[in-house]
């Protein structure tokens, strides 16, 4: 497995205050990998600082050997890093299609846009059936399946979720995670953050557990699961949100967790 | 009920004139969040640039729209390049008011010390002439004014809904961050999108110009008008802000011809406050971002 995506020593923020302080993790291609953590810790900020809606003020992001930490987000995109965004990203009152449409925004090539959006529609057929509906008449679980298929229609290389299973029944959550897999396993690597840390870490290869802005402690998704402290802390009921230090261990292969210049508080 | 037919009929016309003005106001305030108080200015300039092209060059003002919407595009773009793209780097938005009234002032001295400020109207020899059908009196200048209106703005709707760029356009308005994550430019859409709203204020212009006298000073009056338009319409929503011209200026040309003229500017104001105490987002606005 090779590195596709490396963050080093990533610092960044809005304003005043930094956000991330100091985010060292890697990626490999092909995998899942999944970020855990209290509201705040700054999981949505790395996929931001990845995907170009925000740039670090320290440190690197190399994807695929590109330092693309002073990109725009359009030329990440053409580099093949699509993010999805927490809250509903579809454009409410275009259809379906439109919405599918501007997922290809960027591909000039008419013969080429057709193609992906075959290949999109394949992928989620729900996409044909409701193509001429106002996206926002959906129900959230059919949302997601339109943002996915439009993710695809760029051919991503990276694909950035951002909660993805957030306000879904338990039956929608169960196939956003299968389509997430069947991406996966097309070839291209997903960095996921996910609220609901056991149908993350179940779904992912491999996890990361960020806090304060920082990552403390890689593993598999698997061993994460089964790690006392992570169960305890955040995946027992409502136990999350408060800040515990784990200690940092890189007892596995996967994405790496550099030890932190300074401890967290 | 001649009169009340009368109303209607000078109404709806009057309304297409207005649906025109206020497309592009409500366009750009649903493309960059900017409400822009040089929208009547931009429709006197653009009546000014028709009058001269008539004067010095005997064009007439409905020939003349192509020349004077493209000038005014470029206005436009130049205005949203100078001066409001500054505030979007700042994250200074809020201040975008008082800049555009800052413009409307810049537009209107500079109108001033061209044209001077006595009345100037465009005199083409044909502003009088009208038809008359069951009785009726229908203006011809109003009847070609309301069809260009109309297929203007039905060009601004093909734009908006059938290319590449009016997807865009689109989308930065529902979700503008959704947009620059598919890579949409948001700069460039502002730019563009500030442009066509100052090429329809230049459409509109002519048209005023052809109906209407007109000095630097009368964008005061129209952007009040424009304002509650778009307001009334539901802000960023172009199809609220034609049905809501048609309801103002129809309600007040009826007010007009059946109560008295002196009340038919308060008519504006009153159906304006009623529809805002009942639906504050407007008669097509959302409460949350707007949709085009």
């Amino acid at each position: 497995m090779s590195t596709i995506l490396e963050l080093d020593g990533v610092i960044a923020g809005y304003g005043a205050g930094d956000i991330l302080k100091g985010v060292d993790l890697s990626v490999e291609a092909g995998t899942i990998t999944c970020l855990i953590g209290p509201n705040g810790a700054g999981k949505s900020t790395v996929l931001k600082t990845v995907s170009g809606l925000l740039r670090p003020r320290k440190g690197t992001v190399t994807f695929d050997g590109h330092a693309i930490g002073r990109l725009s987000p359009k030329a990440r995109l053409l580099l093949g890093i699509v993010h999805v965004p927490q809250e509903r990203s579809l454009f409410p009152a275009m259809s379906v299609w439109d919405n599918l449409l501007m997922g290809g925004y960027l591909i000039k090539d008419s013969k080429v846009l057709r193609d992906r959006l075959d290949e999109a529609v394949a992928s989620f057929p729900i996409c044909r059936a409701r193509a001429g509906e106002h996206a926002g008449s959906l129900s959230g679980g059919e949302q997601k399946q339109v943002e996915l298929a439009r993710t695809l229609v760029l051919d991503p290389r990276l694909i950035l979720l951002d909660e993805p299973s957030i306000g879904l029944d338990p039956k929608s959550r169960q196939l956003v995670f299968e389509s997430i897999r069947a991406l996966s396993s097309s070839g291209r690597t997903i960095l996921l953050v996910e609220q609901n840390a056991r149908s993350g870490l179940a779904a992912s290869d491999f996890a990361a557990v960020m806090e304060s802005g920082r990552v403390q402690l890689t593993s598999t998704g698997a061993s994460l699961l089964e790690n006392p402290e992570v169960a305890r802390l955040y995946l027992g009921a409502g136990t999350a949100g408060h800040a515990t230090v784990l200690a940092p261990s890189t007892d596995s292969p996967g994405p790496s967790a550099r030890t932190p210049g300074e401890e967290p508080r | 009920m001649h009169a009340l037919v009368q109303g209607v009929i000078l109404g709806v016309l009057t309304g297409g004139v207005y649906a025109l003005m206020a497309s592009g106001q409500t366009l750009i305030f649903g493309i960059m969040k900017v409400v822009n108080l040089a929208q009547g200015a931009m429709v006197i300039l653009g009546a000014y640039l028709a009058y001269q092209l008539f004067v010095s060059f005997g064009i007439d003002p409905f020939l003349a729209i192509p020349i004077t919407t493209l000038i005014m595009f470029a206005v436009g773009v130049a205005v949203q390049l100078l001066f409001l793209r500054p505030l979007r780097r700042e994250d200074r938005s809020e201040l975008s008011l008082l800049v555009t009234f800052a413009v409307a002032l810049l537009l209107e001295g500079f109108m001033s010390i061209t044209w001077n400020t006595s009345y100037r109207s465009i005199n083409t020899g044909y502003e009088n002439a009208s038809w008359t059908v069951f009785g009726y009196q229908i203006t011809q200048v109003r009847l070609w004014a309301f069809l260009l209106s109309l297929a203007a703005l039905g060009l601004l709707f093909l734009l908006l809904n059938r290319t590449r760029f009016g997807r865009a356009v689109r989308a930065t308005v529902q979700n503008p961050d959704s947009a620059r994550l598919l890579g949409v430019e948001s700069d460039r859409v502002a730019a563009l999108g500030f442009g066509l709203g100052a090429a329809t204020a230049a459409a509109a212009g002519s048209v005023y110009g052809l109906l209407y006298p007109f000095n630097s000073g009368s964008h005061y009056d129209l952007i009040s008008r424009l304002l509650s338009i778009v307001v009334l319409g539901g802000l960023g929503s172009v199809g609220g802000a034609v049905v809501a011209a048609v309801i103002v200026s129809t309600s007040s040309a009826i007010v007009a011809s059946t109560v008295s003229p002196s009340w038919s500017e308060m008519t504006f104001f009153v159906i304006l406050m009623l529809v805002l105490l009942v639906r504050p987002q407007g008669l097509f606005g959302t409460v949350g971002r707007g949709a085009l």
